[in-house]
């Protein structure tokens, strides 16, 4: 009797100095976390209560900052939203299937020339994308820009534009290069994941008569559903938080037509030092990313299931 | 095992203790440093001490090194001013290691107060006057000039100081002073029959319909730089209900819910939807535009005076291009002489910088000697008495200092004149009043709801 409660007690002993040495372990990485991930949230929570201008103490206003982001009309944060949600809507039905059609080409057999396309399609990735934008722009310009020049030449001039200055084509002109420069990123992410399937798994169903289009609709795809979920959510948060191309692009024009979020924020921050209303788009960014990770993630498990 | 264990957690709280070790170093660190750089990171409310502090240990003669930021990047107008004056200050002072770096017009406003936000604001900085240096200057950000501004007080009319004047003290240098100018290119209006710029409103959409008739586009606007659309606009409002109700809406003291301002903003859009604006401009930043006017698309920019000088410089160009002041539309309360601008572009020194009192003097010093040259180019009117021979001045420049002499009132830029928030709801504003998604009405109410 005397010995089951000594070893439950050094069970238990053991079971303490394990926990302990785990914590002990993840304190660093713990302290990391929430030094840079969790503290500035929660500054930027309690920021966004006030009226601040960065330079002077601020003064609490509750949620009046919420309220106006929706009520001000100087500041499009609906129209910036719908922007974001209309580059996300292309970035997973346009962008995602064209890199997971390219992933499963170039996964089905190893040629030298596979390298090459890799190569390639990642090449947009590696540019700066202050390149791309000032590429793209070039490539818009309504006088010497090459695809008003190639309409005329195909004797398409009746649909030449002036690409970023239009309200119909200018939120058009941001989401080609965006879907541009990140297929080949995409691509790699679900190649990596396609070359990982077992070549057996392919040859099976081979053997059984499928074609390589059934080979990857029934066999690949299921395999890969959790890096396309992960390339999901890059595309969908990333299009939320999208900035650097809008900015080289269009600016947030014309007329504030192409205005994200993030644009918003920069203007908020250092054009008008509202740092509390600043804080108040972050919050709201934060939220959106994570309700939007965490649907994304449920629509999967509700289709596995 | 218990020895791995042991050494394991041991290990551990070492990475973890140094972690905090990191944290703690930094500030006795500060401490630690020369008395310069402790200027550097002290709370506003200490930084003129501080300052002064170190001022007193340093004497005008001990090397010293300087640093500036403006916005006379290569393509600026004031470009050559700035380079001309660095290199006479480098000259006559070289115990004083200056180095500058220039930035663009939009991006600056950005550096600029990220940098007073984080307190690493350059010794000497270029600002715009009003609302936008009194942010920083409200935020103690900036170092009072009034003690080396009495060294050049002849010189520089203290009339020229006073949008740069909070509570009676003196914070900047002003360099040039602009106004907003209906620059014309004559060869456009000849081939549409003028020989001048039309004198009444009525007149000069006579000449924008000729023009277009020609197949000409009356005026170029850059829709990138909302700033841009505000030279047409607020001209058009000016000369529609007066420069006294501009400025006191302006300034805060009258509400921007105005008929007149309302029926103005409609004058303006209807040139915008009559077809007088060159549609892509809208996508093009002023550089753009500006070069556009001056390969003869237009007919009409209207622009800030500081452009004369890129003007006077192209001299094919230059031939062409007559510079005016645009039309009276309501004569009941607007009148000719009745202008946009004022002494806007000037110099500051940070209050956190360790040489202070020497940056002043250098700044003035500086800012005088810009105002000679940018003058003597064409980019602005002289914010100081002028000196030497200035017979070299561009016709262009002249012509603006003409029209200069005859105003009577002044209502400084819009975005200038008012807080940055405001300003930029204002710029929001104006956008979509040029993008015709707001009509008179909606804009003055939406103003008058936005700006508190």
């Amino acid at each position: 009797m005397n010995d089951d409660k000594r070893k439950k007690k050094e069970k238990k002993k053991a079971d303490i100095a394990r926990g302990l040495t785990i914590f002990v372990f993840l304190l660093p990485g713990l302290l990391l976390f929430v030094g840079i991930l969790i503290a500035p949230i929660a500054v930027s929570i309690d920021r966004s209560l006030y009226d601040w201008n960065g330079f002077s103490p601020g003064t609490f206003i509750g949620f009046n900052n919420y309220v106006e982001l929706f009520t001000n009309g100087s500041i499009k944060f609906m129209t910036s939203l719908k922007n974001a949600l209309i580059l996300a809507f292309f970035s997973v039905f346009v962008q995602l299937p064209l890199a997971l059609l390219l992933a499963l080409l170039l996964g089905r057999a190893e040629t030298r020339l596979n390298r090459a396309y890799l190569s390639i399609f990642f090449m947009p990735v590696l540019i700066s994308t202050v390149v791309i934008g000032q590429l793209w722009l070039k490539i818009y310009n309504p006088d010497y820009g090459v695809l008003n020049r190639f309409l005329d030449a195909v004797n398409l001039g009746q649909l030449k534009h002036i690409w970023v200055a239009d309200p119909k084509t200018a939120l058009g002109s941001i989401l080609v290069p965006t879907i541009w420069q990140y297929v080949g990123y995409h691509m790699l992410l679900m190649y990596a994941g396609v070359k990982g399937v077992d070549i057996d798994l392919r040859e099976a169903a081979m053997l059984d008569g499928a074609t390589k289009w059934q080979v990857d609709r029934y066999v690949v795809i299921p395999i890969i559903k959790p890096i396309i979920r992960v390339s999901v959510i890059f595309a969908v948060t990333g299009s939320l938080k999208t900035y650097d191309l809008v900015r080289i692009i269009t600016e947030g024009g014309p007329f504030q037509m192409t205005e994200v979020p993030s644009t918003i924020l920069e203007n908020m921050l250092f054009l008008r030092n509202r740092y509390g209303m600043g804080s108040t788009i972050s919050v709201m960014l934060i939220l959106l990313c994570f309700a939007f990770a965490l649907l994304i993630t449920a629509a999967f498990r509700e289709k596995d299931e | 095992m218990k020895i791995k264990r042991l050494a394991s957690i041991v290990m551990a709280g070492v990475m973890t203790l140094s972690l905090a070790a990191c944290g703690q170093q930094t500030a006795p660190a500060d401490t630690a440093t020369p008395a310069t750089d402790a200027a550097t990171e002290a709370p506003a409310a200490e930084q003129p001490a501080a300052s002064d502090a170190t001022v007193a240990e340093t004497s005008s003669d001990e090397p010293i090194s300087l640093n500036m930021w403006c916005i006379a990047t290569e393509s600026d107008s004031n470009r050559h001013a700035y380079e001309a004056a660095i290199a006479d200050m480098q000259a006559a002072h070289p115990e004083v290691t200056f180095t500058w770096e220039a930035f663009e017009n939009q991006s600056y406003k950005t550096k600029i107060k990220a940098a007073v936000s984080a307190n690493e604001m350059p010794d000497i900085f270029f600002t715009w006057s009003c609302a936008f240096l009194g942010d920083f200057v409200a935020a103690d950000k900036v170092y009072c000039l009034d003690d080396a501004y009495q060294n050049y007080k002849d010189e520089l009319p203290e009339s020229m100081l006073g949008n740069t004047t909070y509570d009676g003290k003196h914070y900047g240098v002003p360099t040039t002073m602009n106004i907003v100018g209906l620059f014309a290119n004559m060869d456009l209006l000849a081939e549409a029959g003028y020989t001048e710029i039309p004198g009444t409103y009525d007149e000069f959409i006579e000449c924008c319909d000729a023009l277009k008739a020609k197949g000409i586009i009356p005026f170029g606007c850059a829709g990138k730089e909302t700033w841009c659309v505000t030279e047409y606009l607020e001209s058009v409002i000016e000369k529609s209900v007066g420069a006294d109700a501009l400025n006191d809406i302006f300034l805060g003291r009258a509400t921007w819910d105005n008929q007149g301002v309302a029926d103005a903003v409609d004058t303006f859009q209807s040139l915008v939807t009559n077809g007088y604006f060159d549609p892509s401009g809208a996508g093009l930043t002023n550089d753009e535009v500006k070069n556009n006017f001056m390969a003869g698309k237009y007919a009409f920019y209207m622009n800030g005076t500081w452009n004369c000088a890129d003007f006077a410089a192209n001299e094919e160009f230059f031939p062409k291009v007559k510079v005016g002041e645009f039309p009276v539309i309501n004569a009941d309360q607007a009148s000719l002489g009745q202008l946009i601008g004022g002494p806007s572009d000037t110099l500051a020194v940070a209050a956190s910088s360790p040489n202070a009192e020497r940056a002043a003097d250098y700044a003035f010093e500086l800012g005088k000697l810009i105002c000679h040259y940018g003058y003597l180019d064409g980019c602005g009117l002289p914010a100081w008495t002028p000196y030497g021979d200035t017979s070299s001045v561009n016709e262009l420049t002249q012509t603006v200092s003409e029209i200069v002499s005859k105003a009577d009132k002044f209502v400084l830029f819009g975005d200038t004149a008012m807080s940055a928030d405001s300003a930029n709801t204002y710029l929001s504003y104006v956008d979509q009043v040029y993008g015709c998604q707001l009509d008179g009405k909606q804009f003055i109410e939406g103003l008058a709801k936005d700006i508190q």
